[in-house]
């Protein structure tokens, strides 16, 4: 009996404390951030603890707390599943929020709502333990619906502005379509195999799983913002920085691929989502990276950035790699976390210019962002031995040498190549050459909150991959061999990738600006999705509704057919038949002459 | 038919006659009209009554149903002369202008 199951309990209650506290005097307090940063940091440093009891002894648990209810045949409890994927990911979770939150102290220092702020991020971060530590299907969509709404009220945090609302909702309606397939999920799990418990799940045979899992990957296309359902990603970073370093790339876009994570078991014999799974996750990335190469908005390319990344993981759980896809999770928190953080610090610093067209030459007046900018950019893309390339390496070459679609895998690469395009770019408009914002600010970026938490989560993108991915138990057997030029290739995309960013934005940079080309306008234009799609649908469903509703219902049906068809009928047909004038005691007079005369001629007969 | 219902009879060619014969109220017509229903009525059930025609029970019934359905129509017209010319006179009726 050892202290697995309370350490982590406790790590999650310590969480929950703040909240708690937020109708006491505590909550109008100045200091209430600090008090919300030090109890995540020390659940971060709590959870640790089960961490490291997993990783030497290989212990799993589950604590299954109170028992809620039973419907009929089935029993709904709240239960915690502690294992491999849980595990790591709380306490990369949490230590990740512990920077973000420092960060946000300094970034939203002038906030005069600042505290409830905090509240929110926290709320966020509960939810998604819940999330991830779900053991039955109903407390993981608690968890689910918990981010989204978290993630909606986080975006409309600046709620005078027009802008921030649209996204708000776009995000919430778009998670909402993904929702239905999660509960497709549920029903059918209801229906077929009587239970909401993974566990259950896991054991029960049946002849296919194709439905289910559909619908699993309609929710993660929703939560994950895969190819069709991807626009409000971009939109998200309305919202401050802090919440998009948080939410929409570490933690809350994850929820997806986690989902499809948790049930492997499940797609590994069922080729058709894999396939499925592996396509979309394909033209996601690919679609995601061309549309980053022509955004001007810093937040925009890395929201773009995160979008690929999540495709890549779905393409890795595609070709039936899920503990890849796990670790590709882990290690993109770091460094994405920490390119959002570094274009935080550049904007708050250049006065809230978010234009990369308008920055430039930071590279010798902030050199700590524009370090931890350039190391993160080396990370995401894949760099030999910094963190993204135990990941991200790993995957290309399971790719390569795994008997896989070759479209995919192809378009997986160009995309790959994209990445280092787009990160040069930002690297090369925002750090190089000559200053283009106005000379009138003030430049600092000395603020011990800042400095310390970048600087953590540089640590951790610098050695974190290493630290994982070496200390974790192998759980399936990674591709030993394999010729040289598939060994290569992820190395030589993205060198190619760099070397040719760098050559054209050199040689283009002091032309005249001509009018953008078909393809320009493609990309810039995000493909024309949103434009088509936020347009033409509701404009054909309303056109529908009144339509059949209205015009066909109400005015054909009710109103014309019968009373104003009659009406009309019978004004013209009587207007053209009666050539008749009055005098009618005239016509009544001789009726009665007639029927007189008769009747006293017809009595008098012999 | 026996002399026995000639009174009724005698109260339908009155109705009859005050129909078809009026001066110039179209109101005194349609009461008219409901006094030949009312006629028809009274001889339709004394006879089935007397002559114990139980299957043909309801047609009084019928009869009435009908009636009620041309009164209703026959006060509609009035009501839309009424409308045009303020008041029910025959000799409005000249043109059969709608």
């Amino acid at each position: 009996m050892n202290m697995f199951s309370s350490c982590m309990i406790t790590a999650l209650v310590i969480l929950t404390l703040p909240i708690i506290m937020s109708s006491t005097k505590l909550y109008k307090n100045k200091l209430y951030p600090y008090y919300v940063k030090t109890a995540t940091s020390y659940a971060f440093m709590i959870s640790m603890i089960p961490t490291m009891m997993f990783i030497y002894s290989g212990q799993e648990t589950i604590i299954s707390n109170w028992h809620w209810m039973t419907i009929q045949t089935m029993k709904l409890s709240m239960s915690f599943k502690l294992d491999y994927f849980s595990m790591i990911f709380v306490p990369v979770a949490l230590f990740v929020t512990w920077s973000i939150m420092e960060f946000s102290m300094w970034y939203m220092h002038s906030d005069p709502y600042i505290n409830r702020f905090f509240k929110y991020l926290l709320l966020f971060l509960i939810t998604m333990m819940v999330l991830v530590t779900a053991n039955n299907m109903f407390q993981l969509f608690i968890g689910w619906e918990g981010v989204g709404i978290m993630s909606f009220l986080l975006i409309g945090w600046w709620y005078g502005r027009t802008d921030a609302n649209t996204a708000a909702l776009q995000a919430v309606l778009y998670n909402r379509i993904g929702d239905v397939g999660f509960i497709m999920t549920m029903a059918w799990f209801l229906l077929n195999l009587n239970t909401w418990d993974l566990q259950q799940i896991f054991i029960t045979t049946n002849d296919n799983f194709n439905l289910p899992l559909l619908g699993l990957l309609l929710a993660a296309t929703g939560k994950s913002a895969q190819f069709s359902l991807h626009p409000w990603l971009p939109s998200a970073m309305e919202g401050p920085t802090p919440v998009s370093a948080l939410l929409h790339s570490s933690t809350m876009v994850v929820a997806g691929v986690f989902l499809l994570i948790r049930f492997h078991p499940l797609m590994e014999h069922n080729q058709t989502i894999q396939t499925l799974t592996l396509c979309l996750g394909a033209i996601t990335t690919l679609f995601t990276a061309i549309c980053a190469l022509t955004q001007n908005d810093i937040k925009k390319i890395v929201a773009f950035s995160t979008s690929s990344q999540l495709g890549l993981m779905m393409v890795t759980i595609g070709i039936n790699q899920p503990y890849l896809a796990f670790l590709h999770i882990c290690t993109h928190a770091f460094f994405k976390a920490m390119l959002f953080m570094c274009s935080g610090s550049i904007i708050h610093s250049l006065n809230d210019e978010q234009d990369i067209r308008k920055m430039g030459g930071l590279f010798k007046v902030l050199p700590f962002t524009t370090t931890s900018l350039i190391i993160g950019s080396l990370a995401l893309t894949g760099m030999p031995f910094l963190t993204g390339f135990y990941s991200k390496d790993l995957i290309i070459e399971s790719a390569n040498t795994s008997n896989t679609n070759a479209w995919a895998l192809l378009i997986t690469l160009v995309a790959t190549s994209l990445t280092a395009a787009y990160s040069t770019r930002i690297m090369f408009f925002a750090l190089l050459g000559q200053p283009r914002f106005s000379p009138m600010i003030l430049i600092n970026e000395n603020n011990p909150l800042l400095i310390n938490s970048i600087k953590r989560l540089l640590i951790g993108s610098v050695f974190a991959g290493y630290i994982i991915s070496h200390s974790i138990t192998p759980t399936t057997i990674p591709q030993m061999t394999m010729p040289h030029y598939l060994k290569m290739t992820a190395l030589a995309v993205t060198i190619l990738g760099f070397i040719l960013a760098l050559e054209l934005n050199l040689t283009t940079q002091g032309l005249k600006f001509n009018y953008p080309s078909n393809y320009f306008k493609f990309s810039s234009l995000l493909g024309y999705y949103p434009t088509i799609m936020h347009r033409l649908t509701p404009k054909t469903s309303l056109t529908i509704s009144q339509k059949s509703a209205s015009m066909l219902l109400d005015s054909i049906w009710l109103e014309n057919i019968l009373p104003k068809s009659i009406s009309y009928f019978q004004m013209k047909s009587s207007t053209l038949i009666s050539n008749q004038k009055g005098l009618i005691k005239l016509y009544f007079l001789s009726f009665m002459l007639t029927m007189i005369l008769s009747l006293l001629i017809l009595n008098y007969h012999e | 038919m026996s002399m026995v219902y000639i009174n009724i009879f005698l109260a339908f060619i009155l109705s009859l006659m005050g129909m078809l014969v009026y001066r110039s109220h179209l109101m005194s017509s349609l009461l008219c009209l409901e006094g030949m229903m009312l006629s028809l009525f009274v001889m339709m059930s004394v006879t089935i009554l007397n002559n114990h025609l139980t299957l043909a029970s309801m047609m009084p019934i019928v009869l009435l149903v009908f009636a009620a359905c041309e009164a209703a129509l026959g006060l509609s017209l009035l009501v839309m002369v009424s409308n045009t010319y303020g008041t029910d006179y025959v000799q409005n009726l000249n043109l059969l202008q709608c």
